[in-house]
């Protein structure tokens, strides 16, 4: 085979690969769309106000591990306890931060300590004890050990005393009605509903943010916040709510996810061993209840509940996005049982595939495109008009597919500006090129250390706040 | 590669045409949304009477649509309807609960809550026995539309139906004057979830029916009953009955458990005499319960703060364990300084 037709095969495979790919994201906008728009009328036609005064509303703990957040904690807890919603706990996790986090909890919340006897259902560190405020007696600070997130979730769980946990991110500020718009569905039909996502934006400085109106927030000029916040906003409006309607929400993000304690007893709780914890318990709870043949649902809701901090920098972005590629490549490599079974329904057949065509093979084939084509136009193979024609189509495909996701937003939540809507609209376009290689250089990394077997969770530094 | 550029340009025309496309809509979309939601800009009001919008909405509220737009049109017209009081709602909104999707129901529940005159009352009621939606939800607007609903629910505890015998004694708890006898009686149901809510509502009254019920319940087979139980005994009681609720503390299930803390706490430095008993008792579970409860009825730091009973005080910590004791004599540590007057 001469080198001139290795070339064009490599070519045709790569762009065979995005033609696979970019089907599979317009069918999923589709019925993404659908999704959207009966949730947005479930949501006008519900009586919130019900809800929120109702005993019949279903108990709620809270569970925030952190780990060094002493700069957000304080404003984070506030967010948690000004919920609007009849009856919560709030449980925050120490999981033996090095700085002064415990301190700036315990002064702003007279802390005290007690003992509580708990049962140690989920495996955790060891818990040095359990703090109660003098002055919110909905709030519990749990002390322990550093083991990581998962570990600190496990512990949070022990002390919780609700039929259903929300499990926060500890930077993460959110709206006052954020659980009583998540648990909505569940209190229509808790024996089915077991775990509930929900739609969440980026921002430099989540506190700035959440304290401007819904209507008049912005997004800021930074471009890559503004394009973290579109990558948001694809893979809620775009993904997630079509996998929810098609029964394989695969991925409950970890910066809000609620589910029904009892099931994760039966699952065992949060597993530490894998690099992060959200997508490969939801790939847990979802093989347990196929299995055993239950009826259930995981949903993922379109309301805007929260904002959450995104880095700043992009060799932060970068660290935290190899993360995420590791733990999609571990959860997939250890739950391939799943792939192409039938025994799992949708989750086997459509989302598992997908997940390894969309997630853990792009990094080849992104590869792959960016050796080969390049190759192929200087090598004369391919025409550079074609090429450059090619590079236009799919920029715009993509900033459409973007786009399709702004306007989802838009009209579920009205939460920015119009200015910051343009700004983003005129971002689209430049995502392929100024935002994906930037992810496909994080994908690359995480594919590397999963391959060497890095589990590491190299958090990415908080960002700078003036003081 | 065999592609000309010829060929891939309408391609990227097209894809160019699409982004434009949907980002003029987003923008003129919202342009049209915040022009609608300034001062003066168009609002949503109260239909007028014979209007064309009361028309509109009366047809839509009363229409068996097929697509799903034509549904939630029909939803939107009943809520705003039901909203105004509207007349109609009086024959649309039973149509409505009576139809087979479940979402027209809701609507009509929610509807019904909204109207909430003593016809909206009675068909809620009549919602709840039929079932024709989530009963919670049902349950939810009764709750809301609190005294009226009442009376009507008393014949309700002797319905064939368990389900809303159970919704009948739940929604009964705001009402004390109403109902104690039967539900005394439905302390007794066959059916452990209508047991469980008649006891958690008789926590509420008082009298010696309710508490001798819930005093019987504490032995029910059932966990989440005797969970109840132990609530309500927490309190009805008096420090006389602590003794049958701190056998909970070691009971098989650990709800139950907790729920005898709960009790125990509620009833406060009453509870103290029959606890110290139980300080040496064969269930460890039971010890470091009975340590628990004495130190946050704040026993424990009164032991400490006076520097009498040092053998009670030792007991308590070797119930508790290690870490408890630390705890307590970190927060004495803490504690302000009484002032001498206060001690003396």
């Amino acid at each position: 085979m001469s080198p001139e037709r290795i070339l064009l095969t490599a070519v045709v495979v790569s762009v065979s690969y995005l033609v696979v790919v970019y089907t599979a994201y317009i069918v999923l906008v589709v019925v993404g769309a659908f999704e959207n728009r009966l949730r947005r009328h479930e949501s006008a036609a519900e009586d919130y106000e019900t809800i929120a005064a109702s005993r019949f509303t279903i108990p709620v703990s809270v569970i925030a591990p952190a780990f060094n957040e002493e700069a957000a904690i304080v404003e984070s807890v506030r967010s948690l306890l000004a919920l609007d919603y009849p009856e919560f706990e709030v449980i925050v996790v120490n999981d033996g931060s090095t700085d002064r986090t415990i301190a700036v909890l315990r002064d702003a919340f007279a802390l005290e300590p007690f003992e509580l006897f708990a049962r140690s259902l989920f495996p955790s560190a060891e818990v040095h004890g359990v703090l109660r405020s003098g002055v919110e007696p909905r709030l519990l600070v749990v002390d322990k050990e550093n083991g990581g997130k998962a570990d600190g979730l496990n512990a949070g769980l022990n002390v919780a005393r609700s039929r259903y946990v929300c499990c926060v991110d500890a930077d993460t500020i959110f709206e006052p009605d954020a659980l009583l718009r998540a648990m909505r569905l569940v209190v229509e039909d808790p024996a089915r509903v077991i775990g509930v996502a929900s739609f969440l934006t980026v921002s430099e400085n989540a506190l700035q943010t959440m304290s401007e109106p819904v209507g008049s927030r912005s997004i800021g000029w930074r471009p890559l916040i503004a394009f973290q916040q579109l990558d948001f906003m694809r893979a809620f409006f775009n993904n997630r709510l079509a996998w929810s309607r098609l029964d394989f929400m695969l991925c409950a993000p970890g910066a809000f996810q609620i589910w029904r304690k009892d099931v994760l007893e039966e699952v065992g709780g949060y597993e530490p061993r894998f690099s992060c914890e959200d997508i490969e318990l939801t790939y847990r709870v979802h093989e347990h209840m196929r299995r055993q043949k239950r009826d259930y649902k995981i949903i993922c809701l379109p309301d805007n509940i929260a904002t959450t901090e995104g880095p700043d920098t992009v060799r932060k972005l970068v660290s935290q996005r190899e993360r995420w590629q590791r733990v999609i490549i571990e959860t997939v490599v250890h739950y391939r049982r799943l792939l192409f079974n039938p025994r799992y329904g949708a989750v086997g057949l459509v989302g598992a595939p997908f997940y390894l065509l969309s997630e853990v093979l792009a990094p080849l084939f992104e590869v792959l495109a960016l050796v080969t084509v390049p190759a192929a136009v200087l090598l004369g193979v391919l025409d550079w008009r074609v090429f450059a024609l090619v590079v236009g189509t799919l920029g715009f495909l993509n900033a459409s597919l973007t786009a399709a996701a702004i306007l989802a937003s838009d009209v579920q939540s009205r939460t920015y500006r119009l200015r910051d809507l343009a700004w983003l609209t005129v971002l689209a376009p430049l995502d392929l090129v100024a935002y994906r290689p930037v992810m496909a250089w994080a994908r690359l990394k995480g594919t590397w250390r999963f391959l060497r077997g890095d589990k590491g969770w190299h958090k990415f530094e908080r960002n700078q706040r003036p003081a | 590669m065999g592609l000309h550029a010829g060929q891939v340009a309408p391609v990227f025309i097209s894809s160019v045409a699409l982004w434009l496309g949907l980002s003029l809509l987003i923008v003129v979309g919202r342009a049209g949304h915040d022009r609608r939601r300034r001062p003066g800009g168009r609002t949503l009001v109260a239909p007028r009477r014979g209007g064309r919008v009361e028309r509109r909405l009366l047809r839509q509220a009363d229409s068996s649509p097929r697509t799903e737009s034509g549904r939630w049109r029909r939803i939107r017209a009943l809520r705003a309807l039901a909203r105004v009081n509207h007349p109609a709602c009086r024959t649309l909104l039973p149509a409505a609960l009576a139809d087979g999707d479940v979402e027209v129901a809701g609507a009509a529940v929610r509807s019904l809550g909204d109207v909430g005159t003593t016809w909206a009352v009675e068909e809620l009621v009549r919602a709840l026995q039929r079932g024709v939606y989530f009963r919670s939800r049902v349950a939810a607007q009764l709750e809301r539309l609190a005294p009226a609903p009442g009376p009507l629910l008393v014949p309700l505890l002797d319905d064939v139906d368990p389900a809303v015998r159970f919704w009948a004694a739940t929604l009964l708890a705001p009402y004390p004057k109403l109902g104690t006898p039967a539900l005394v009686a439905r302390a007794a149901d066959a059916d452990a979830n209508v047991r469980a809510a008649a006891v958690e509502t008789l926590a509420g009254r008082r009298g010696k029916r309710p508490l001798a019920a819930a005093l019987r319940l504490l032995q029910d087979p059932e966990w989440f009953v005797r969970v109840h139980a132990a609530r309500a005994v927490g309190r009805l009681g008096t420090p006389a009955d602590v003794a049958r609720v701190v056998p909970l503390l070691a009971d098989e299930r650990w709800w139950v458990r907790s729920a005898a803390k709960d009790a125990l706490r509620t009833l406060g430095l009453g509870a103290v005499e029959a606890l110290r008993e139980t300080l040496v008792a064969g269930d460890a579970f039971a010890r470091n319960g009975a340590a628990e409860v004495l130190q946050d009825v704040g026993y424990v730091d009164e032991l400490l703060a006076s520097g009498r009973n040092r053998a009670l005080l030792d007991q308590i910590f070797a119930a508790g364990g290690e870490r408890l004791r630390r705890l307590a004599l970190t927060r004495a540590a803490d504690a302000p300084a009484v002032p001498e007057r206060e001690v003396a």
